[in-house]
């Protein structure tokens, strides 16, 4: 009898596979579930949350993503060929900073404005997510599920106008030329944003956010390759948002990165510093008390952290809502002298003489 | 095109008025957040890789121990799970390995050497340079007198077979031949130790 195999007279009740798997080094992307998922989570966490008029506004910018992801494909394809020379010199194929942008992108940040700029009144705004994570009630506290078509009504209380230093923005946009936006899309990607851009450039984000992941889920998994900079998405090469630590699957617990452009996610090794590599003085810190959803890996080489998110202390966890909702853990740790890995690029933070990003 | 987008590294203080949330009219969430963290502490946990101590196959573990090593002197084992990123184990751990936390907190732990004098009762706590005396002296008599040069045929064999070793688990390849060495080069024929892995 083989290890693991089935006895030949009882049921086997271990592990359906045989023998000690290794975990699947990439998962790409679904653009039907990334932004509802985290649309739904942010709704779920923004009750009674410090930041709530700010979640919900990142709730309603999701969804208006969920709507451009799901009605139009503003994507690149790669050839095969393309991928295969990048992936053999280590390269990711889809280098946000590098790759030729397909001009669609452009029509997705349209359609992302119109989407987010209707007030929720309207027929538009009701556009939520549908047939993705539609167990979760999305104003009811954790825990609660109510039906979907349930809390429609419910959500309309809670979106509030838009503030005027948004809406701004949003015409800013909608008067912009394509050098103009060409140009506000490679400063965000190759990271100098100025002062002046910060307000548009969350919808910049939001637009590539979709075309990236849109993008990415055209590739096989199976045809990407890590990166020896393991920090950096194999598939676009932008480093991550969190990382969560799962609980399910073929081998629960190990870390996967979430890749704050494209969603693509990747193995990278726990309590290894995910900027230095370090793993002498990395230590998890979190706030005493909570629930252990949500923990920093800080490492005092090189003074920098970044997000681990507990699947198994909250199933529903998304990497992209969690980590803004738990902007209190990146205060409390930035305040004992240490920088985050990579921002959060729908948050950006920075000084108020110098540049962003 | 640059591998590292080192720009990103650079974010440091936390500017809330000139970030996304100042900049876009959401500067209140930013301050009151701020505030709502004020009350709390962090607190700190250390996540150390190692190897189980039980056997040869020696799997992966992760040990959570409470604070940092570096700022404070209590360090206490919280937790210990498998390791997920070990090839060998990949996260998994037999019944023993799972109760390793127990063996680490057991209060009849061995933390030094113990000697119950021949006819004794009780065991007491004695140092090393006695124990291994002792040792050293119990196995160069069992040794001189069991130590067998040649079979029944009459050929050279060289073998101690009364006294037995069984070495550690985690042992690293130095370990292994320099274990290999020291019993092997005695004579000593029972004896299992992780090079056998």
């Amino acid at each position: 009898m083989k290890q693991a195999e089935a006895p030949p007279d009882a049921s086997w009740s271990g592990p359906s596979h045989a023998g000690v798997k290794s975990p699947s080094p990439i998962v790409t992307p679904d653009p039907a579930l990334r932004f509802a998922a985290t649309a739904a989570r942010l709704d779920q966490l923004a009750a009674g949350h410090p930041m709530e008029p700010w979640l919900r506004f990142v709730a309603r910018l999701s969804r208006a993503q969920h709507a451009v992801a799901t009605t139009l494909a503003p994507a690149a394809i790669l050839s095969a060929a393309d991928v295969t020379r990048a992936t053999e010199a280590r390269l990711p194929p889809l280098a946000a900073d590098g790759h030729p942008r397909a001009p669609s992108w452009r029509e997705a940040l349209t359609t992302l404005l119109n989407h987010i700029s209707v007030e929720p009144d309207s027929p538009v705004g009701a556009n939520t997510p549908v047939g993705a994570n539609t167990s979760v009630g999305a104003n009811t506290p954790v825990g609660a599920n109510t039906p979907v078509g349930a809390d429609s009504s419910a959500k309309n209380l809670h979106e509030t106008p838009l503030p005027p230093a948004t809406l701004n923005a949003i015409t800013q946009l909608r008067t912009s030329d394509t050098t103009t936006l060409e140009t506000l899309a490679n400063n965000f990607l190759r990271g100098h944003i100025p002062l002046s851009d910060t307000a548009a450039t969350i919808f910049i984000v939001a637009a590539l956010q979709v075309y990236f992941t849109g993008s990415a889920a055209r590739l096989a998994a199976s045809d990407l390759r890590l990166l020896e900079e393991r920090a950096l998405c194999p598939c676009c090469g932008s480093p991550s948002v969190a990382g969560i630590i799962t609980a399910t699957g073929l081998i629960p617990g190990t870390r996967y990165l979430y890749c704050s452009m494209c969603s693509t996610a990747w193995n990278h090794t726990r309590a290894v510093c995910v900027t230095c590599g370090g793993t002498r003085k990395v230590s998890l810190q979190g706030i005493e008390g909570d629930p252990g959803v949500v923990k920093v890996e800080a490492c005092a080489d090189c003074h920098t952290y970044s997000k681990l998110l507990y699947q198994v202390r909250d199933t529903q966890v998304d990497p992209y809502a969690d980590d803004l909702a738990s902007y209190g853990l990146d205060l409390m740790v930035s305040e004992e002298g240490f920088a985050r890995h990579a921002p959060n690029p729908l948050l950006l933070t920075g000084d108020s003489e110098e540049d962003i990003g | 095109m640059p591998l590292t987008r080192r720009e990103f590294l650079k974010v440091t203080g936390v500017g809330l008025a000139a970030g996304s949330l100042g900049m876009l009219g959401f500067g209140a969430s930013g301050v009151a957040q701020a505030a709502a963290v004020r009350p709390f502490k962090l607190a700190h946990t250390t996540e150390t890789r190692n190897t189980c101590t039980y056997c040869s196959v020696a799997c992966g573990i992760l040990i959570y121990s409470m604070g940092d090593r570096a700022k404070n002197a209590l360090s206490n084992i919280i937790h210990i799970e498998g390791d997920p990123d070990h090839p060998v184990n990949r996260g998994t751990l037999c019944p023993k390995g799972s109760a390793l936390l127990d063996i680490v907190h057991a209060p009849t732990r061995l933390k030094a050497p113990r000697y119950r004098k021949p006819g004794g009762t009780e065991f007491e706590e004695v140092s090393w340079d006695f124990a291994l005396d002792r040792i050293a002296r119990l196995m160069k008599e069992d040794r001189d007198k069991h130590f067998i040069t040649q079979n029944a045929a009459g050929t050279t064999v060289n073998r101690w077979t009364s006294t037995g070793m069984l070495a550690a688990s985690a042992s690293s390849n130095e370990t292994a031949y320099l274990t290999w060495k020291v019993a092997r080069s005695l004579g000593m024929v029972v004896f299992d130790n992780q090079a056998r892995v």
